[in-house]
């Protein structure tokens, strides 16, 4: 028999989590939008969102992240704040003489629009020309991206969410991408994996970020030594995936390196049981997956661990796009996203 | 907050959830209240000491809170706060952040403040090791890789801190330091090619033969010291591959090969699945410069190592193997 996640356990896991989380999640809080979209897509990805979020729910939720949209007043001033916030921990929207206080966030943004689509909303009340302005802001000289006005913070989950954020709204006048590519291939290392920045060290979560980023842009033709990265994410395998050369495993790159292999066309490669068997020792008593054995289960790690575990058995559960973490069937959906 | 004196004069403005708010956190009441005070002095945009304060509690209590952080650059900005005070405070809170990628772009924005790294280039690099600001943030880092010799951040800014200060001359005795306590460290490893380069792009290195020579004998080194340790066969085949190709077939293949007939190291080395991946990579490159008939004996080479692989040395990565050797095969 074919191994199974313990779905029912982890649909109500996923279902917990968007009725509330827990004190220790305190330091989630910047990033609730996140949680929000993952408690979704593990649901999703479970086939069971339908069944777990009643219509009239929907809507609310609908309600509240388009509560969190930053909607500027449409001067220069506040354009590059434009998108979605983390979560209602910032703001008020309408008390601020000091704009950066209620900041929108192009991770945010991205986690927006995508729990958007899952709970079937047609993200009509997106601005979409204010968050594809606020994307050109963002962009640098190098052409990665920041995620914000004010920080120093930029590397390729920034590009990652930008080329997620324009391939979902369908415009990508927000981007360079010649300069988003060039960015991109500055942060391959020569173990043929992808970095933070030039001359770090190769992460699965980068191999992702900057891997999907070039498949969204439609130029994976970029990688300067495709199979070697290919090879440097099937490499992660061993009693489950590592992100790090040396590392431990950590359920999370089931999906991070997972994903970039099936964008790499890596699929048949990879040895389910390897995958599974550490999944599974990560699923925890009362639902959800850790990011190790014996540890607590948290949205993240459980959602991802889920998506992970689907790629290896693409026949029992929703099919799920490895380049938006949405369900295939709306992905293929969208506007220009390929693939 | 709401007793103190101190905070009288400020009207706290309360998270608005709305009606049905999505993944609630079950905040602590001082949680709670110290972000609602944070909202109302952060949306007046405040410069004061309080609220310095207040900020450093918030983003201790939420480090990812990514606008706090915006917040309290400006307030040491505009407050004139002693960079050293506040270099000391990110230290002080970095023990229980030490995975928050803010904390680190703040203390790179602070150690830009406090020594102009167009500055210090115009130094001798003696001179630069021993500025007490230079030496205490490498010491800074020190202490964090020591507690986790693997934190991504710290080497990052490790990279950072050489690169902005010029630094290049002691980076490779560090980096020998930290191969030598953990030889399976890949940071450290990474690190190495980081000081190598210089930091030069990889069309602007030029790998000296004697250099090369120098870093084949060290990864032998080093293998036989541990042979089932991918960071050491990785180091070296990246390294070749992009700025000597040609020297792993004429260098790296005939000190592997001394290595796996070595009598007493043999077997650990030949039973290893990097000493086969290896062969496969370096046979494959040799291929690309060899004559018809040349050329299919290494191939031949090259697929019998595939073969070992899947069927003995790698077997969790068979189906790869199998699909390498079909390549070469077709090629």
């Amino acid at each position: 028999m074919a191994p199974q996640l313990a779905v029912d356990r982890h649909a109500r896991y996923f279902r917990m989590c968007l009725s509330g989380l827990p004190q220790q999640m305190t330091s989630l809080d910047a990033a609730r939008m996140t949680f929000v979209q993952l408690s979704l897509v593990g649901l999703a990805a479970l086939g069971r969102l339908d069944e777990m979020v009643a219509a009239g729910e929907r809507a609310q939720m609908v309600e509240w992240i388009y509560g969190q949209q930053v909607l500027g007043d449409g001067s220069a001033d506040c354009a590059a704040y434009c998108g979605f916030r983390g979560g209602s921990l910032f703001g008020p929207h309408d008390l601020c003489d000091n704009v950066a206080a209620n900041s929108g966030n192009v991770a945010a943004t991205y986690s927006a629009l995508c729990a958007l689509l899952l709970l079937g909303d047609d993200l009509a009340r997106v601005d979409g020309a204010a968050i594809v302005r606020a994307l050109r802001l963002l962009q640098q000289e190098s052409g990665c991206f920041a995620p914000h006005p004010g920080t120093t913070e930029r590397d390729p989950r920034f590009v990652y969410c930008a080329c997620a954020i324009s391939a979902i709204l369908g415009d990508w006048s927000g981007v360079d991408r010649d300069a988003a590519v060039a960015y991109i291939v500055s942060c391959s290392n020569p173990d043929g994996g992808m970095t933070q920045a030039p001359f770090h060290e190769s992460h699965g979560g980068h191999v992702y970020c900057c891997v999907a980023s070039l498949a969204l842009m439609g130029r994976l033709d970029a990688l300067p030594d495709r199979a070697r990265t290919l090879r440097w994410a099937l490499q992660r395998l061993g009693a489950g995936y590592q992100g790090r050369v040396n590392k431990p495993p950590d359920s999370c790159y089931a999906f991070w390196v997972g994903a970039a292999v099936e964008i790499l066309g890596g699929h048949d490669l990879v040895d389910p049981s390897a995958v599974d068997a550490f999944l599974m020792q990560c699923e925890t008593r009362f639902g959800g997956i850790a990011k190790w054995p014996d540890a607590h289960p948290d949205p993240l790690h459980a959602a991802l661990g889920v998506v992970g575990f689907g790629f290896c058995h693409p026949d029992d559960l929703p099919r799920m796009s490895p380049t938006l973490l949405l369900p295939a069937a709306l992905a293929e959906r969208l506007p220009t996203a390929n693939r | 907050m709401s007793q103190q004196e101190e905070w009288k004069d400020v009207v706290p403005i309360p998270q608005d959830d709305g009606k049905n708010p999505v993944c609630p956190i079950a905040y602590t009441d001082e949680y709670r209240e110290m972000t609602d005070y944070f909202r109302a002095v952060m949306a007046s945009g405040e410069v004061s000491q309080r609220a310095l304060k207040l900020s450093g509690r918030v983003i201790d209590a939420n480090a990812a809170h990514y606008t706090a952080w915006v917040y309290r650059k400006k307030l040491v900005l505009d407050l004139g706060v002693d960079i050293s005070e506040e270099l000391a405070w990110v230290a002080e809170i970095s023990g229980r952040h030490i995975k928050n990628y803010q904390l680190w772009h703040h203390r790179e924005a602070l150690l830009e403040l406090l020594l102009d790294p167009k500055q210090v280039a115009l130094e001798p690099q003696d001179q630069r090791m021993r500025n007490p600001d230079i030496r205490r943030e490498l010491q800074f880092i020190d202490r964090v890789i020591d507690q986790d010799s693997k934190n991504f951040h710290a080497w990052s800014h490790r990279q950072w801190v050489v690169r902005a200060y010029g630094l290049w001359d002691q980076e490779m005795a560090f980096v020998d330091t930290q191969i030598n306590q953990d030889v399976r460290n890949n940071s450290a490893w990474n690190q190495r090619y980081f000081a190598l380069t210089r930091n030069q792009a990889a069309d602007a290195f030029v790998l000296t033969k004697e250099a090369a020579d120098a870093e084949i004998a060290y990864v032998i080194d080093k293998i036989k010291l541990a042979p089932n340790n991918e960071s050491p066969w990785s180091y070296i085949l990246g390294l070749l591959l992009r700025h000597a190709p040609a020297m792993l077939y004429e260098d790296l293949l005939p000190s592997i090969n001394a290595l796996a007939s070595d009598k007493n190291g043999a077997l650990a080395v030949v039973s290893t699945p990097f000493y086969w991946s290896a062969l496969v990579d370096i046979y494959e490159k040799q291929a690309e410069v060899l004559d018809a008939e040349q050329r299919d004996a290494v191939k031949g080479l090259a697929r019998e190592a595939c073969e070992s692989l899947a069927e003995q040395y790698d077997p969790v990565r068979a189906k790869y193997w199998k699909y390498r050797k079909q390549e070469l095969t077709a090629q």
